[in-house]
């Protein structure tokens, strides 16, 4: 019985043994091996479980995060890979699988696939409109730039800057550009640099494989390029690969030194930029200086400054003119005065004073009766003219009448011209030449006609 | 005169070239604009000239600017 029980062994045993036979296989410690990924999960802890099969087979995978970490792309399903690894057993499982040390993409063919697929996304997006370009500086004063610390895109981009414009100060922000942790790391300083006060960024790296560059083809290098508040020039490998980034970024510089290129103006061009300026100013005063002095020539060549006497003969005339005018007018002033004067001289009172005061006298006496006697007669003229007057005045007066023999009734103090006035028994006055009488109507006898 | 940037100091020059070329500027404002032109050409050439070392800074993982130089990109 225990004869028969020794002949069975564990299954631990026996898949230790198996283990051991895979691992002393010298063929199977190195397999290159190439396949489509399917069942790809990747462990917390970093390690890669997958499945790698072809049309007809399959086969477990595991790449432990130590060799899954240089990876230069991120494994998914459906993707073709060639790895390398050695196969042996998993004993807990009693499965074989091939414990990968490297993969890389089969081909071009994915990452095109990839590439082209994101690319259409991204510009359906509109991420690479030209109306999202932000302009670049042109005269940064600080630049960032994010590449790698070592290599030589750094030392182009600051040599290429310090050559042509040291007065601008960079700033680095130093990424991995190769590998899985190349894209968030870009990512993560793209964030970073916009925390700081730049002008213009620059974002890239040397030439290499197109798996190299494949960090500027990962959708949230692209998208955070996109989202930069700072310009950024895009400078990955050599002028003729063309990134994802190169498409979203404000500018595409062919390689790290055309973009310091693009990034700065160049010491002597500004040099000569001024010197230009400089020839502009001058000659623009000198026209200025020109014309002034043009305009003081035309002046001096005018008639009058040339010719001043003729400004003075204008006036000597007028003068001459005014002199005569003048001359006349006192003339026939003096000639009045004098006349005047002749009148006066001549007035007898000053010839012979005394003889016309005794004239003057006599003549006063005379006057003064021929005056009386006038207003004398004047006086009896009026006297009379008052009494005719006076005379027709009487004539006049209706009273007058009464003197005659005629009489006025008057009823109420009111004169009466018709019979119908008065009544019987009315009382009536009569006025006379020199008195007045009440009486009583005692009869009436009203003429017919 | 405040001390203008390069960028400011060439566009306020290319301002005053504008100005005196449209040419109805007195005389001696137009002197004026040239002396100032000619000191902001000064100002420029100096800055140029001023720049004998470039600053080239790298940030840290801690977060800090440090000095960077060409010499250590070799690898």
């Amino acid at each position: 019985m225990l004869g028969t029980e020794q002949k069975y062994i564990t299954i631990s045993v026996l898949n230790e043994y198996i283990r051991e036979m895979f691992e002393s296989n010298t063929f199977l410690r190195k397999v290159y091996l190439k396949g489509e990924i399917s069942n790809f999960k990747q462990h917390t802890t970093g390690h890669l479980y997958f499945t790698l099969k072809d049309e007809n087979a399959r086969m477990s995978a595991v790449m432990f995060r130590s060799n899954a970490q240089g990876l230069g792309f991120k494994p998914e399903d459906g993707m073709n890979v060639l790895v390398t690894g050695r196969i042996s057993c998993y004993p807990a499982q009693g499965t074989y699988q091939i414990y990968v040390d490297s993969m890389e993409m089969d081909g071009l063919g994915n990452l095109f696939i990839e590439y082209e697929k994101l690319k259409k996304k991204l510009a359906s997006e509109g991420l690479f409109d030209q109306k999202y370009k932000k302009p670049i500086p042109k005269y940064p004063k600080k630049i960032g730039i994010i590449t790698a610390s070592t290599g030589a895109a750094i030392h182009d981009i600051l040599s290429t800057i310090k050559r042509r414009y040291p007065i601008c100060e960079t700033i680095l922000f130093p990424s991995l550009v190769q590998g899985a942790s190349a894209a968030p790391e870009i990512v993560k300083q793209i964030k970073k640099a916009n925390e700081f006060d730049l002008d213009v960024l620059i974002c890239g790296r040397g030439g290499g494989s197109i798996e190299d560059l494949w960090a500027f083809n990962e959708e949230i290098v692209a998208r955070a390029i996109f989202e930069s508040k700072i310009p950024i020039i895009s400078a990955v490998g050599h002028d003729v690969d063309y990134t994802i980034a190169d498409f979203v970024a404000d500018l595409r510089a062919p390689t790290p030194t055309g973009a310091a290129e693009m990034a700065v103006p160049k010491k002597e061009d500004l040099y000569r930029l001024l010197k230009e300026k400089q020839k502009q100013l001058n000659s623009h005063i000198k026209n200025h200086l020109q014309q002034r002095m043009e305009k003081v020539h035309t002046l001096q060549s005018s008639y009058i400054l040339k010719n001043p006497m003729s400004l003075y003969e204008i006036k000597a005339q007028k003068l001459d003119s005014y002199n005569e005018q003048l001359q006349k007018e006192m003339h026939y002033i003096i000639e009045n005065a004098r006349n005047a004067f002749l009148r006066v001289k001549q007035n007898p009172i000053l010839i012979k004073p005394l003889v016309s005061f005794s004239n003057v006298e006599s003549t006063l006496e005379k006057d003064t009766l021929k005056l009386k006697n006038y207003i004398l007669s004047v006086l009896e003229k009026k006297e009379h003219e008052k009494s005719i007057l006076l005379n027709k005045l009487q004539l006049l007066n209706p009273l007058s009448v009464l003197d005659k023999g005629y009489s006025l009734v008057s009823k109420n103090n009111k004169i009466i011209k018709d019979i119908k006035e008065v009544a019987l028994e009315d009382e009536i006055e009569i006025q006379l030449s020199k008195g007045t009488l009440s009486a009583i109507v005692k009869e009436k006898k009203e003429w017919k006609n | 005169m405040e001390k203008l940037n390069f960028e400011e100091a060439l566009a306020k020059l290319e301002q005053i070239i504008k100005e005196l070329e449209s040419g109805n500027i007195e005389l001696n404002k137009a002197i004026d604009k040239y002396t100032e032109a000619m000191k902001l050409v000064k100002s420029c050439s100096d800055t140029l000239n001023d720049a004998t070392e470039q600053v080239n800074k790298i940030l840290k993982e801690n977060g800090e600017l440090v000095d960077f130089s060409i010499e250590q990109t070799e690898e």
